[in-house]
């Protein structure tokens, strides 16, 4: 049994002669006195004959004749290739980083990191670009020349102007603290170019609609001629005359009506003494 | 061995002659080794001239002392494994293999003008390769190259880098395998015919 065992792990190496001299003889000998592993062998070296019978298809004469010849295309062909591939700038560069010392990659990666987040950093907290239009200072606009443009956006402003010299003059306080909180020369000058322009106005409103409109610029003109011809200094008893001619006028509150567009008209009978009601005003 | 060694050296200093006699030396044994382990022709032309490719440009890993014929059918064997895992293929049918020999560049081993008998040989030639697909890839490849290919077990061991009683074991079982195969009914004897060489 024990040689059975032995003769069995023999079987394979047998088969192929592979066995020493020495094996050999033990594998012959047992053979001969153990027929279970004689046929077992015998079975085995039947079933290697029959495997004989496989063959792959053989190529001819010419295909042999011709493999050097395909062989040495081929590693011409991949040579070629091979010489192409280090020209790509990838692999130049590649390789170029590779030569370089560890700190000078560390080195490089912190300083694109920071140019990254500059970047990062501007793109998100810089300020809106305003269009050009919209981030042009309204006071930049070129003021309104006499005879140029619609004549009733003309008044408008004018009117507007004006309203700020009345209003500075009516709020005058003689008796606070503050005597110089009239800038009399400053309203003076301004009083005199809108009496410049009121002839202009008046002159281009024309239009039947237009009457009421031209009436207020004619009534401003009044009282805007008498700020222009106050005296240089303070004079406060004619700022007083003034502000009583503003009053009388009502011509605050026509001012206050042509803004909602009503009949400034109608504001001067009986209500002389009527006071704009969204400003302050003092007697 | 002689002769190997003064080739081993000629190749060691790039000499173009020494290669074309490596190549025409074992052109034949590269091509059948890859053939039966991808079962395509075109595949294993691909293959053994990859092998002489990679032994010319990798001839500085050759080992002084190793043998090259070990080294050439280790470099068959990975480049085998590789195109299958690369392609995931299954080798084609052998018995189609067989049944297309004689065209294309092919010819015929063994020929006889009985179609009776040629019907009986590719009847049993189809039986052999239905067997050895029934084994397992490695019982099959130690077969291979131990039957077709004639390398010794130890050569088997190295080329697959596996023990060479790992190798007894695969090829003991595989033989057992296809003997019961072979066995079945249906399995005609192998006929006698004159052996006009393989």
């Amino acid at each position: 049994m024990k040689e059975c065992k032995k003769c069995r792990a023999l079987l394979v190496e047998a088969l192929y002669g592979e066995l020493d001299s020495k094996e050999q003889d033990f594998f012959e000998k047992h053979l001969a006195s153990c027929p279970a592993c004689a046929a077992e062998s015998e079975a085995m070296t039947e079933t290697l004959k029959i495997m004989d019978e496989r063959v792959r298809p053989e190529r001819d004469q010419g295909f042999w004749n011709g493999y050097w010849d395909r062989l040495s295309r081929r590693m011409k062909e991949e040579e070629a290739v091979v010489e192409e591939k280090p020209r790509s700038w990838a692999k130049i560069l590649g390789r170029s980083w590779s030569l370089r010392p560890r700190w000078a990659l560390q080195a490089a990666a912190a300083l694109a990191l920071i140019a990254a987040g500059i970047l990062i950093g501007r793109m998100i907290f810089a300020p809106r670009q305003l269009p050009v239009e919209a981030s042009r200072p309204a006071v930049e606009a070129p003021p309104v020349q006499p005879g140029e443009g619609d004549p009733v956006l003309r008044a408008r402003n004018y009117v507007d102007r004006s309203k700020l010299v009345l209003l500075a003059l009516v709020n005058y306080d003689p008796t606070s603290d503050d005597p110089y909180a009239l800038d009399l020369p400053l309203q003076k000058q301004i009083s005199q170019q809108l009496v410049n322009q009121a002839g202009a106005l008046k002159s281009d409103l024309k239009d039947p609609g237009q009457r009421r409109l031209r009436e207020l610029v004619a009534d401003l003109e009044t009282i805007l001629l008498q700020i222009a011809n106050l005296e240089a200094k303070n004079d406060f008893e004619a700022v007083d005359i003034v502000k009583q001619g503003v009053e009388s006028r009502g011509l605050l509150l026509k001012i206050n009506l042509s803004e909602m567009g009503g009949d400034p008209s109608a504001a001067g009978r009986g209500a002389a003494v009527e006071k704009p009601p969204a400003q302050k005003t003092k007697i | 061995m002689t002769e190997e060694k003064e080739l081993v050296e000629r190749l060691s200093r790039g000499d173009t002659a020494a290669f074309r006699e490596l190549v025409e030396a074992y052109k034949k044994k590269m091509y059948y080794l890859a053939f039966d382990m991808v079962g395509n022709a075109a595949d294993a032309e691909d293959i053994s001239q990859e092998v002489f490719l990679k032994a010319f440009r990798g001839f500085k890993t050759f080992k002084r002392g190793a043998k090259l014929s070990s080294w050439l059918y280790r470099i068959a064997y990975n480049a085998s494994i590789d195109h299958l895992r690369h392609k995931s293929l299954i080798p084609e049918a052998a018995e189609d293999v067989v049944l297309d020999s004689g065209r294309g560049g092919f010819s015929e081993t063994r020929s006889t003008a009985d179609p009776a008998l040629t019907a009986e040989i590719r009847l049993l030639r189809a039986r052999v390769e239905k067997a050895l697909a029934n084994v397992s890839s490695q019982e099959r490849t130690v077969f291979l190259l131990r039957h077709y290919n004639d390398l010794m077990l130890d050569e088997i061991a190295e080329t697959m880098q596996i023990s060479i009683g790992s190798v007894k074991s695969y090829l003991f079982r595989c033989i057992q395998k296809l003997r019961k195969e072979l066995a079945s009914p249906g399995t005609p004897s192998p006929p006698e015919v004159p052996d006009e060489g393989m």
